[in-house]
């Protein structure tokens, strides 16, 4: 009799697994497309009269553009749109869930997927699916910027060019600023749109540290006050890498930099001043810069439970969430180098083999309107990507009834002192050259 | 003083696990406080707002791993009794490979089968990861049955024989009832190796079959302890329930008799 009960279990296990594989091809005829909304989207998403002086071939080139997003609307309803990008800011992770998505579903019929993944696996995912000549490809739109960028669109893994085409990159985004057109100094090329304004910025708590280091010398008396209190995470990490970057501005100016070959020597040559001045801050670092926390995260818990009296972060107003969410006392305020921190932008880009590139470039365009990044500038507090010069009164008043929260530097003092990333080539090179010549030195 | 010894182990055990306990509700607990002096309920509150989409992961990750194991002990009671009982060229080899996957780290595995798999219908597919999976329970199912059923030896089959049970009775009615708490054991060990896939699940699964690791190991990654600390002890809680229900299912089938978990054999 036991053995019978046994048997008729295994057996509806099997059967549940013949079940579960047929379920997951099931859902792509699901969507049915209500097609009652989609006049008065062609009509709102371009912006009338805001150039009027244009020739009359300009003017019909621009109308056949709004005929394109037009069609471009029609083709992305009803698809299932993937976003891969990094899958540890909890906050992003409901609002993308959230209001992202349900914004995206309303107004376009498409469906959003957020998978949170390493860039790494990402891309070396993306690259299996290229390499191997995949066409239905499984990820369309990738959350990139820097090296990463560099890798992909040298590796031919991004579909482009697309986003100098989108009316809201037409509309709100300023041409004139070097981001729009080089991430990391890598020339875009329309093969990613503007996603989040990223500036690092530097944190302590105000009880129990009352100065806010200027530039790199007071940083040492600084350390040298609070001995075994002061770190930064380990390269090749991207908080502790801009960083140092930072203090290689900081010593050896930044300028020399935007045209420097990538050779080693080169950059070793240049750089070293700056490796001379962190081994001499390593003796008054945490273990006495034998060691370093791996990782952002882990600096940041550090400096919550109070193991550290610094801290700095690439989310320019993450002090203020941070506050909010319990994870900092009330007293912690960011503050800034004299001579500015370096800023960037980090962009979305389509994957090259996406079945649903439509899709990805309609839910590109909606993410540089200025309600999505009014939005995004309130609930998660990013430097918003869209020209403020180029809103009108109304968009305006979205940005400016945001409250940025406790602690934060205002945008206007951020920008002033914003400085250009380093070239993407160099920031590898740099990396190596810290590891082999600042941690325990 | 055998007893003291296993008090003192499982409160060593037991005493970090309530730390976890306190971290689903704080942001920051820091020294000299004995108990955090700050409180949150965010990761509460957002991992209830996420129980629906939480459900369905739970759903697939433990239906995944139960018939990653379930296969795994198929081909190992199989394979063990080829290998204790019959002799065939190629015997050493084989029984040598089946051991491969302790030897290949399953991220140079996984990188090397998605690459493969993605030419197939596998590719971000629950059968896809679920071949993966078998494949990396497979050994430690090999290695308990390959020894308990050579050490159970043919005898007991053979006597049954002799007593005029036909290959089918003998083999169910003696060799696996045996075999029990050795195929037990062999379940549950197939069960946590698959449960706690991270890599290989991301990769093979194209990040589309959502397992329970493959949720929480962003937390733990991005150093948001209390979501780290709450979904490792829903984790531990679901865990604990699917070994209860083994057990309970195993008592059932062999009527109470020796169907304890990891019993010695």
């Amino acid at each position: 009799m036991k053995r019978k009960q046994l048997a008729s279990f295994l057996l509806s296990l099997l059967l549940a697994a013949s079940l579960v594989s047929c379920g997951g091809n099931g859902r792509a005829g699901e969507t049915t497309a209500a097609k009652s909304g989609s006049e008065s989207q062609s009509g709102e998403s371009s912006k009338p009269g805001e150039e009027s002086g244009k020739s009359d071939a300009a003017e019909q080139n621009a109308s056949s553009n709004e005929k394109d997003y037009a069609a471009l609307l029609e083709k992305a309803r009803g698809s299932e749109l993937s976003f891969y990008g990094w899958g540890g800011d909890e906050r992003l992770n409901n609002w993308l869930d959230g209001y992202f998505s349900d914004r995206l579903k309303e107004k376009y019929d498409i469906r959003l997927k957020r998978v949170g993944m390493d860039i790494e696996t990402i891309l070396s995912q993306l690259s299996g699916e290229v390499g191997s000549g995949k066409k239905d490809g499984s990820i369309d739109m990738i959350w990139i910027n820097g090296e990463n960028f560099k890798t992909a669109k040298e590796g031919k893994l991004l579909y482009g060019p697309f986003a100098e085409e989108l009316p809201n990159f037409k509309s709100y985004i300023d041409s004139d600023d070097r981001e729009t057109s080089y991430d990391f100094g890598f020339p875009i090329e329309g093969y990613e749109a503007p996603y989040g304004k990223a500036q690092l910025i530097l944190y302590n708590d105000s009880a129990v540290t009352p100065e806010t280091p200027k530039n790199t010398e007071e940083l040492l008396a600084f350390a040298k006050k609070y001995k075994g209190k002061v770190s930064y995470p380990a390269l090749p990490d991207f908080t502790g890498s801009a960083f140092v970057r930072n203090i290689i501005y900081d010593i050896c100016g930044y300028e020399q930099f935007q045209n420097m070959p990538e050779d080693k020597e080169t950059v070793r040559k240049a750089v070293e001043p700056a490796m001379e001045y962190l081994r001499s801050l390593n003796p008054y670092l945490w273990n006495e810069g034998k060691s370093f926390p791996d990782k952002e995260p882990t600096m940041k818990n550090m400096f919550a439970d109070g193991e550290l009296v610094m801290g700095m972060s690439y989310g320019a107003f993450s002090v203020a969430t941070n506050i909010e969410d319990g994870s900092f006392p009330e007293s912690t305020r960011s503050f800034q180098f004299e001579k500015g921190t370096i800023g960037n932008t980090n962009y979305i880009a389509i994957a090259e083999n996406s079945q649903h590139k439509e899709a990805a470039e309609v839910a590109i365009n909606e993410m540089m309107s200025p309600e999505v990044q009014a939005e995004r500038y309130k609930t998660l507090r990013t430097i918003p990507v869209v020209d403020y010069q180029k809103l009108n009164a109304e968009e305006k008043q979205l940005f400016d009834s945001v409250d940025v929260g406790k602690g934060v530097l205002s945008q206007e003092e951020l920008l002033s002192k914003r400085l250009p990333e380093m070239p993407a080539g160099l920031v590898p090179i740099i990396e190596e050259i810290w590891a082999e010549e600042v941690p325990g030195k | 003083m055998r007893k003291a010894f296993l008090i003192l182990l499982s409160l060593l055990i037991l005493l970090p696990l309530f730390s976890l306990f306190f971290w689903v509700f704080t942001e920051r607990w820091p020294w000299p406080n004995i108990l955090p002096k700050d409180f949150s309920e965010r990761a509460l509150k957002s991992t209830i707002a996420r129980a629906g989409e939480l459900g369905n992961v739970f759903f697939t990750s433990i239906l995944l791993s139960l018939l990653a194991s379930f296969f795994s002990v198929l081909i190992a009671v199989l394979s063990g009794r080829a290998l204790a009982f019959y002799d065939f060229p190629g015997k050493r080899l084989i029984s040598s490979l089946m051991l491969l996957p302790f030897l290949v780290p399953s991220t140079v595995f996984s990188m090397g089968a998605q690459i493969l798999f993605l030419k197939t219908a596998l590719y971000s597919s629950i059968p896809g990861v679920l071949l993966c999976h078998i494949l990396y329970s497979l050994p430690y199912a090999n290695i308990l049955l390959n020894e308990g059923t050579r050490a159970l030896g043919e005898g007991l089959e053979e006597q049954a024989r002799v007593l005029g049970a036909g290959p089918v009775r003998a083999f169910f009615s003696v060799s696996l009832p045996n075999l029990f708490p050795l195929l037990l054991s062999a379940f549950t060990m197939a069960y946590v190796i698959s449960i706690s896939q991270y890599f290989m699940t991301l990769l093979i699964g194209g990040g589309r079959v959502k397992t329970f690791s493959v949720v929480m190991v962003p937390y733990l990654q991005s150093g948001e302890r209390n979501f780290a600390a709450l979904y490792a002890l829903i984790f531990l809680l679901v865990t604990t329930l699917v070994f209860f229900i083994f057990e309970g299912i195993a008592r059932a089938c062999t009527g109470g008799r020796r169907a304890e978990l990891f019993s010695d054999y």
